[in-house]
């Protein structure tokens, strides 16, 4: 089957998924809840949708399309309330953050679904290992080509939302020394990484995809792993390095730095995206992942090294004539104050100290998320 | 030959806790059934009035190995028991109450109709109203199984158990005010003795989470711990005349309400929970005698299947009210079957106390033999079709 159109859409309108992590709360384990915590939602009006996911321990909930960031954030406190009412009936602990710190993947239960089983078959302990809970973001493109432009112009950016969103210092009990350990599980896969450097749309469907495709190795966009990937059915690029943070309101703020940067790149003032900006991708990438907002990064065209703490506020002092355009200064503010402050890793990192152990460490991963409605 | 009796009396029960092991084990890997339904058979089949393996039971080391693991199995229920979502969805609460008094009042009438002694039904309807968590928890574990139905089974089988207690002790009280004409003292006393109990299970659950907090990350597997805590407390409140049931409860909850530190401990307590729960449920089936099971046997039918209707119908009027689909609740009454340990330690515990009329109830041996037996089974039934366990995986 040939690669579908892409659609257009408004641009710059925006979306976010979150996978979120469904707890017990007397272990503080992941637990299979996903199927009993459905059922309920089903009976409730529930804004955005909400869906299972791979393991019955993690469930994606997903806003719909939106143009403004503050529409974006109440929409996700909706339904963060929501889902944490729907929890508490049910005895189970919500929580964002891109790993379980102590879930072993060998007792994960894999979801009945057909293509789940299919996928677990495929890729073994990779699909039980794959246990993580990831931000993807959609922007709105007007046309094919703006959606490959900035795909790769937007790879530049890429370890300030890998830093920003960290979130996942604990892997299987241990600290990894990542901030995001969960960009680790994402890049063992064999389609996982970056998308070619092709900007025609024609091009990238009939050429690229067309070989891909008579390689009989994929069949649809959605084998793909790429940290960043057209969605063409939904006119958008998803951005896809993000872990989920422990809060809906961080989720919001990063997905409004995204379209901000994206509003920038779209006037196209700066230099155009080439092949060579990739040869310092992965280092960069691994540089985020491993040290976060501590770590230093080299600038594809000037290979310059650049702490990526201060390179994070200086992009965001640059975008905010764009948030002003937008209406999503608020979002920037939250974010310079998360980069100087620390990360929800390091948020982590310091619960794990104070309270002593992993399952303290989850405890207050669950009261993060819910915001107001913090447990006595 | 006296001395060869004496090492071979010596040997009765190492060698039964051996041979239910491996009843259990290949038991389950044949059947895919619940290891402690082999461990309930062997335990029956070996006793004194059986084959007289086992000598007969009496208050001793292993009645008090029984409550050792019968304690660490409570400590555990209550650890999982949270209060505060009965706070906040009460109708879980009330289907309790509901299944609970609907069972009571089945079993007695029932009892009644049967021509069964007022106090003696009394009794009997109280102990109907329990679930056995030590079946519970244990069939729970073996399966890992998690979702509503488990949650559920759970709670409510130590709101169960709480309100079989106290039943429980209304109905001696009762009998014994009959006898003595002393009902308030009674009453007072078993009172005394439940709120007792629970404070010392309580200054427990402060007591061991705070000595973890000192000793720091020094405390990754805190299973030692508690496990050491649950013997001790056990002891005491069985050397004190404590309701070691109570007690035990109460530490596990307050061990985790108020956990200062979160730490990490073996489901089942590892090895040691492991084999104390062959014997407690050896133990439990070795009391029962297959006479007494025959005598009570039509009755017993009818009992056993009366409840099994109440729960049901108690826990499924309320699964809309409280979240869950008609099914999972439907599942839930049915997981709340087993019965045996429980009623056979307090039975025990009765009548070392002095309790006479518990001779006469062991009528109800037939049905905590059947439930011992088909407990597990039901149990593991409805959490497989809850789809909250994987299906049965055995070697044949």
């Amino acid at each position: 089957m040939p690669l579908e159109a892409f659609a257009a859409s408004e641009p710059l309108t925006f979306g976010v998924e979150l996978e979120l992590q469904l707890v017990s709360l007397s272990d503080l384990d992941l637990t299979p809840a996903s199927p009993d915590l459905l059922h309920l939602l089903r009976r409730k009006p529930f804004p955005g949708n909400v869906t299972p996911e791979i393991t019955e321990s993690m469930i994606e909930i997903n806003s719909s399309v939106q143009t403004d960031y503050r529409t974006l954030l109440a929409e996700l406190v909706e339904i963060r309330d929501t889902l944490v009412a729907a929890g508490d009936q049910l005895n189970i602990g919500i929580a964002g953050g891109g790993t379980h710190p102590f879930q072993h993947w060998s007792e994960q239960r894999i979801s009945s679904k057909p293509r789940y089983q299919e996928l677990s078959s495929l890729y073994g302990y990779l699909a039980k290992q794959f246990t993580v809970f990831g931000q993807h973001v959609h922007i709105g493109c007007a046309h094919a080509d703006d959606a490959l432009y900035l795909l790769h112009a937007l790879s530049r950016y890429i370890p300030h939302f890998i830093a920003l969103s960290a979130s996942s210092p604990f892997v299987q009990g241990h600290d990894s020394g990542f901030d995001s350990a969960r960009l680790n599980s994402v890049t063992a896969f064999p389609l996982s990484g970056r998308a070619p450097f092709v900007l025609s749309w024609d091009e990238f469907s009939t050429v690229y995809f067309g070989k891909m495709e008579r390689t009989g190795i994929i069949k649809s966009m959605k084998d793909f792993y790429w940290d960043l990937r057209p969605k063409p059915e939904y006119g958008t690029i998803e951005l896809r390095v993000c872990d989920t943070p422990l809060t809906v309101e961080r989720a919001a703020a990063l997905a409004a730095y995204l379209q901000a940067i994206c509003r920038h790149l779209l006037q196209r003032k700066d230099a155009p995206p080439v092949e060579d900006d990739y040869l310092v991708y992965n280092y960069n990438r691994f540089q985020a992942a491993r040290f976060g907002l501590e770590g230093v990064i080299t600038h594809p065209k000037t290979y310059e090294q650049l702490p990526l703490r201060e390179d994070i506020l200086a992009t965001l002092d640059l975008m905010e004539p764009h948030a002003q355009a937008l209406g999503s200064v608020e979002a920037l503010v939250h974010l310079a104050h998360a980069a100087s402050e620390g990360s929800d890793a390091s948020f982590l990192r310091a619960q794990y100290e104070r309270q002593g152990s992993c399952e303290g460490m989850v405890n207050a991963a669950i009261q993060r998320f819910r915001g107001e409605r913090r447990m006595a | 030959m006296p001395d060869l009796l004496a090492i071979l009396g010596s040997l009765s029960w190492p060698f039964a806790i051996t041979l239910a092991w491996l009843a259990g084990e290949f038991g389950q890997r044949w059947t895919g059934l619940p290891r402690i339904s082999f461990y309930g058979l062997v335990g029956f089949l070996l006793a004194a009035p059986q084959l007289g393996v086992l000598p007969r039971p009496e208050a001793g080391t292993v009645l008090l190995l029984a409550d050792v693991a019968f304690g660490l199995i409570l400590f555990e229920l209550g650890y999982r028991i949270n209060l505060r979502w009965l706070r906040t969805n009460p109708w879980i609460g009330v289907s309790g109450l509901a299944e609970a008094l609907l069972t009571y009042l089945a079993v007695y009438y029932i009892a009644r109709g049967f021509g069964v002694a007022v106090i003696n039904a009394q009794m009997l309807a109280s102990l109907a109203m329990a679930t056995s968590p030590a079946t519970v928890v244990r069939v729970i574990n073996e399966q890992k199984s998690s979702g509503q139905v488990t949650e559920r089974a759970l709670h409510l089988c130590a709101l169960n158990c709480v309100l079989a207690v106290f039943a429980f002790n209304v109905s001696v009280g009762l009998w014994i005010f009959r006898t003595s004409e002393d009902l308030g003292d009674a009453l007072l006393n078993s009172l005394v003795v439940l709120a007792v109990s629970a404070f010392s299970g309580a200054v427990f659950g402060l007591a061991v989470p705070a000595v973890l907090r000192m000793l720091g990350k020094l405390a990754q597997d805190a299973t030692v711990a508690f496990a050491l805590a649950v013997i001790l407390l056990v002891s005491i409140t069985y050397t004190l005349g404590l309701s070691p049931v109570v007690a035990t409860l109460a530490f596990g909850l307050m061990a985790r309400h108020r956990r200062v530190a979160f730490s990490q401990a073996q489901r089942n307590f590892g090895a040691l929970g492991e084999l104390l729960t062959v014997v407690l449920f050896v133990f439990a089936a070795s009391t029962l005698d297959w006479e007494k099971i025959v005598a009570g046997g039509a009755m017993a039918v009818v009992l056993v299947l009366a409840r099994l209707l109440t729960k049901l119908l108690g826990v499924t009027a309320f699964a809309h009210l409280s979240g869950i689909s008609w099914r999972k609740g439907a599942l839930t009454g049915v997981a709340l079957a087993p019965l045996s340990v429980f009623v056979i330690l307090l039975l025990e515990h009765a009548r070392h106390a002095g309790v006479q009329v518990v001779e006469e109830l062991r009528a109800i041996a037939a049905v905590t033999m059947l439930l011992e037996v088909f407990g597990p089974v039901i149990l593991q039934r409805a959490l497989v079709w809850a789809r909250e366990a994987p299906e049965l995986r055995h070697a044949a």
